[in-house]
C-alpha cells in the first residue's frame, strides 16, 4: 500500500472539500454545522496519525513524501492545536457576523500546507507545502473584509512573505545546482562527498536561512510579526502564532539538518546570530507595548530565539528540547490569544493591556488560567514553560556554549517583566468597566482545559519529553 | 563570435532593459507592459536552453493570465501616481549600493570561476526529433504526482480566496433567475383579450 | 557557445535588479508585486540553466510548480489589494499607518 502513510492528509483534503460543498448548501443559521465537521475531521485525523507514531520510517511516492515518527508527532499536535484555535474562535467570528465557512476550509487547507511540509522528502515538497500554509494563511488575515488593519495586515504580510519564498527559492535553486538533485536524501549524500563545492553550497545555504528565519519570524527579518499579529482579526493571530510554529520547526529540522546536516557549522553561526538578536529585540520591545497582540507578538520573537538555541546546538537531544518547546510554545501561545478572544465582545476588542485590569474580580477562574499562561511564558516553575527553556538550556550547555546560556537566562528574565505586569493589572487594579464576562461554554470548556494541559505538563512533563526522545533517536 | 551567442547577448541587454524599466517607470501600466516585455525575452532564452514547454507556458500563463490580471486591476482601481513616486530619488542611492552590492557578491560565486565553460562542460544539443513536453509528461504524472496533486490544492485555496475576499452581493444588482426563467406558464406571459371585432366606420 | 555562468550571472542581475525595485518602491505596492515576480523570473533562470546544464529534467519540473504557485499567489496577493483600496482609497504603503510601535 503506497498510500497507507498518507492517510491523515488524504482524509484531511477530502474533507475539506466535503466541508467547502456542504457550506455551499447551508444557511447561516446552520452555520454551526461547517463548524462541527471542521473540527471532527481535526481529531479524526489526529488520531489517524498518533497511531502511526510507531511506524518506520517509510519513504514514499519516489522519495517525495516521507512517514517518521516524528512526523506523525507534529502531525498529532498540530492538528491538535488546531483544534484549540477552531474553538476559540468560533464565539469571534459570530459576534463580528463573520461566521462563513471558507473560515474553516482556508483553515483546514492551512493545516493541509502544515502536514505536507511536516512530511516534506524533497525540496520540491517543502516548497509547495509552505506555500500551501501561506497562501491560506494570506486570505485568511485578510479574511474581515471591512477591517482596515486587518487588509494592511495583510498586505503587509503578503509582500514580506512573497519575499521570503523569493529568497528561500534561490537558496533551493543554487542548491539544485550545487547537488544536481531536490530529493533531501540525496543532497544529504552529494555534500557529504568531499568536493570543491563548498563555497557554492554556503552561497545556497544564506538564502535558505534567510528564507526560514522570515518565516519563523526571527530577529533581523521579524518586521511583519507585530504588525500582523496587532492588525489581524484575533483568532486568525491565535492561528498564526500556534501551529505554523510547530511547521517551521519541521522545515527548519527537514532543510538544516537533514539536507544539509553536513554544514552543521555554517548554520550553527547563523542561527546563534538569529537566536541573540531575537531574544534581545523580542524581550526588550515587549516591555514597550501597549497592545498586548502586540506585546504577544514581540514575546514570540523572543520564543522563537529559543527555539533556534536548541536547534543550533545540533544534537538529538537539541532537537527534542527544541520540538518540546514548539508544541508546549503552541499549546501557551492559543491560551494567551484565546483570552483575549474571551474578554472581547462586539465592538470591542479587549487588546489593550488595561483591558485587563481587574479581572480577578471579575472572573476568578479566568484569571487564574491567565496567571498560569504567563508564568509560563515568563519559564516559572512548575508551569510547562519552565521545563521547556530548562530543556533547551542544557542542551546547549551540553555542546559547550554557556555564554549562550546565560545570555537566554538574562533576557527571560527581563522578559519577565511583561508577564509579571498583567498579573499585576489583573489581580491588584481596578476593573475600568463592570460589563459582565459573557463566556460562551466551548471558551470555557476551551479554555479550561488549555490552562489546566499547561499547569499538568509542567507538573509531569516526562511523558511529552520522553515521546519527544523517543521519535528523533 | 557563433550566432547562438549573439541571439544570448540580445535577448538579454533587452531582458535587463526591461527588467530595469519596470522598478523605475512612473506609470504602474507602463511597469506591467515592460514586464510582459521582459517575460516574453526570457522565454526567449528559455528556448534556447531547450526548455521549449516552458518557454511557451510563460507566454500563455504568465503573459497570458497573470500580466492581464495585473492590468486589470491596476486600471480597476485607478490609481494617483505621482505621490506614490515621492521618496523615489531619496531611496535611489540606497537601493542602487544595495543591489550593486548584492550583485558583486554574487558575481564572484557565480562566475567564471565555479560554472564557467571550463568548470561545467556544455551539452550536446538534442536531435531535432526530441520532444522537451514528452519528457516533462512522462514524470509530472510518475514521479511528481504527489507535488502535482498539491499544486492542484493551491490553485483550489486561491480560487476560494480571491471569492471569499473581493467578491460581494450588492442590493442593486439585476440578475437573472433561471428558476423562474423555466417555470414560466403561457399565462404568464401572454394575456388573451377578448374584444368586439370594431366596425369598419364609413 | 554560452556557458552556464553566463545565465547564472543573468538571473543574478535580475534578483539584484528585484531587490533593487523592493528598495526603491516601498510606496507602491503593485511596483512592489512586479519585483516579486522578477525575483521569481530569476530563480525561474536559475533553475532551467542547471536543468539543462546538469542534464536532469527535475528542474523544469520545479519551474513548472514555481509558475503554478506564483499564478496562484499573484491571485491572492492581487484580491487583497483589492480589499485594502476598498478599505482605504489608497495602495501608498506610507498611509498605511495604522498599527505602529
Amino acid at each position: 500500500m503506497t498510500f497507507a502513510p498518507l492517510a491523515t492528509e488524504i482524509f484531511l483534503l477530502s474533507m475539506a472539500c466535503i466541508i467547502l460543498i456542504v457550506d455551499v448548501f447551508l444557511r447561516d443559521e446552520r452555520r454551526v454545522l461547517s463548524y462541527a465537521l471542521a473540527q471532527l475531521t481535526l481529531l479524526a485525523g489526529a488520531l489517524i496519525s498518533w497511531s502511526m507514531l510507531g511506524n518506520e520510517t517509510q519513504v514514499v511516492l519516489h522519495g517525495t513524501f516521507v512517514s517518521d515518527p516524528m512526523a506523525a508527532l507534529l502531525k498529532t499536535s498540530i492538528l491538535l492545536v488546531t483544534v484549540g484555535v477552531f474553538m476559540y474562535s468560533r464565539s469571534y467570528l459570530v459576534e463580528r457576523d463573520i461566521f462563513r465557512g471558507e473560515f474553516y476550509v482556508l483553515g483546514l487547507f492551512a493545516v493541509l500546507g502544515m502536514l505536507v511540509l511536516v512530511s516534506a522528502h524533497s525540496l520540491l515538497t517543502i516548497y509547495l507545502g509552505l506555500e500551501l500554509l501561506s497562501l491560506s494563511l494570506y486570505a485568511l488575515v485578510a479574511f474581515q473584509r471591512d477591517s482596515a488593519a486587518a487588509s494592511e495586515a495583510a498586505m503587509k504580510y503578503f509582500v514580506l512573505g512573497a519575499l521570503a519564498s523569493g529568497m528561500l527559492l534561490y537558496g533551493i535553486s543554487m542548491l539544485y545546482g550545487a547537488t544536481g538533485s531536490l530529493d533531501i536524501g540525496e543532497v544529504a549524500e552529494a555534500i557529504a562527498l568531499p568536493g570543491e563545492q563548498g563555497i557554492i553550497l554556503v552561497f545556497a545555504l544564506c538564502f535558505i536561512v534567510v528564507g526560514l528565519a522570515f518565516k519563523f519570524g526571527a530577529v533581523p527579518f521579524h518586521m511583519w510579526v507585530p504588525d500582523v499579529y496587532h492588525g489581524a482579526p484575533t483568532p486568525v493571530t491565535l492561528f498564526i502564532g500556534s501551529a505554523p510554529k510547530i511547521a517551521a520547526f519541521a522545515m527548519a529540522m527537514r532543510l538544516l539538518t537533514e539536507a544539509l546536516g553536513g554544514l552543521y557549522g555554517s548554520w550553527q553561526d547563523m542561527l546563534t546570530i538569529l537566536a541573540v538578536l531575537s531574544l534581545v529585540i523580542g524581550n526588550v520591545i515587549a516591555i514597550a507595548q501597549t497592545n498586548i497582540k502586540r506585546m504577544l507578538a514581540y514575546s514570540t520573537i523572543a520564543h522563537v530565539g529559543f527555539l533556534l538555541l536548541g536547534l543550533l546546538a545540533g544534537t538529538t537531544e537539541g532537537f527534542s528540547a527544541s520540538m518540546f518547546y514548539a508544541i508546549t510554545y503552541a499549546l501557551m501561545a492559543i491560551g494567551g490569544f484565546g483570552m483575549v478572544i474571551l474578554l472581547s465582545r462586539a465592538g470591542f476588542e479587549a487588546d489593550r493591556l488595561d483591558d485587563f485590569k481587574g479581572l480577578n474580580d471579575r472572573s476568578p477562574w479566568f484569571a487564574f488560567m491567565m496567571l498560569i499562561l504567563m508564568l509560563s511564558m515568563a519559564g516559572v516553575p512548575p508551569t510547562v514553560g519552565f521545563y521547556a527553556k530548562l530543556a533547551v538550556l542544557q542542551a546547549v550547555i551540553h555542546v559547550d556554549m554557556v555564554w549562550l546560556a546565560v545570555v537566554a537566562v538574562f533576557f527571560s528574565i527581563i522578559g519577565a517583566f511583561y508577564y509579571i505586569r498583567i498579573v499585576k493589572l489583573m489581580y491588584f487594579d481596578a476593573p475600568e468597566g463592570d460589563a459582565p464576562l459573557a463566556v460562551s461554554p466551548d471558551m470555557q470548556i476551551a479554555m479550561s482545559l488549555n490552562g489546566l494541559a499547561v499547569l499538568t505538563l509542567g507538573i509531569f512533563p516526562g511523558g511529552l519529553m520522553a515521546v519527544c526522545n523517543a521519535v528523533l533517536s | 563570435m557563433g550566432f547562438e551567442r549573439f541571439v544570448f547577448y540580445v535577448f538579454a541587454v533587452i531582458l535587463v532593459y526591461a527588467a530595469a524599466r519596470v522598478i523605475t517607470v512612473r506609470n504602474p501600466v507602463h511597469a506591467v507592459l515592460h514586464l510582459v516585455l521582459a517575460f516574453f525575452t526570457c522565454a526567449g532564452l528559455w528556448l534556447l536552453l531547450e526548455a521549449e514547454f516552458l518557454a511557451i507556458t510563460l507566454v500563455l500563463v504568465y503573459v497570458g493570465a497573470v500580466m492581464v490580471l495585473f492590468l486589470f486591476v491596476v486600471m480597476m482601481l485607478d490609481i494617483n501616481v505621482s505621490p506614490l513616486r515621492e521618496g523615489f530619488v531619496k531611496y535611489l542611492p540606497m537601493g542602487f549600493v544595495v543591489a550593486l552590492l548584492i550583485f558583486a557578491e554574487m558575481f564572484m560565486v557565480l562566475g567564471v570561476k565555479n560554472f564557467g565553460a571550463q568548470a561545467v562542460a556544455i551539452p550536446e544539443r538534442h536531435g531535432a526529433d526530441y520532444s522537451n513536453t514528452r519528457e516533462i509528461g512522462n514524470v509530472l504524472y510518475t514521479d511528481y504526482v504527489y507535488p502535482f496533486e498539491i499544486a492542484s490544492v493551491i490553485l483550489l485555496v486561491a480560487i476560494i480566496a480571491a471569492i471569499a475576499l473581493t467578491m460581494r452581493r450588492r442590493p442593486d444588482t439585476r440578475s437573472q433567475d433561471p428558476v423562474a426563467q423555466v417555470a414560466v406558464r403561457r399565462e404568464d406571459r401572454v394575456r388573451l383579450v377578448k374584444m368586439k371585432t370594431e366596425e369598419k366606420s364609413g | 557557445m554560452i556557458a552556464l555562468s553566463d545565465y547564472l550571472i543573468l538571473g543574478a542581475i535580475l534578483f539584484g535588479l528585484s531587490v533593487a525595485g523592493i528598495f526603491l518602491n516601498r510606496k507602491n505596492v503593485i511596483i512592489l508585486l512586479m519585483a516579486i515576480e522578477l525575483m521569481l523570473l530569476a530563480v525561474n533562470m536559475n533553475f532551467i540553466a542547471f536543468s539543462y546544464f546538469l542534464g536532469d529534467i527535475a528542474g523544469q519540473v520545479f519551474v513548472f510548480f514555481i509558475l503554478t504557485v506564483a499564478a496562484a499567489e499573484a491571485a491572492i496577493g492581487l484580491a487583497i489589494l483589492v480589499v485594502l483600496f476598498r478599505n482605504r482609497q489608497t495602495i501608498n504603503v506610507d498611509d498605511l499607518d495604522t498599527m505602529k510601535g
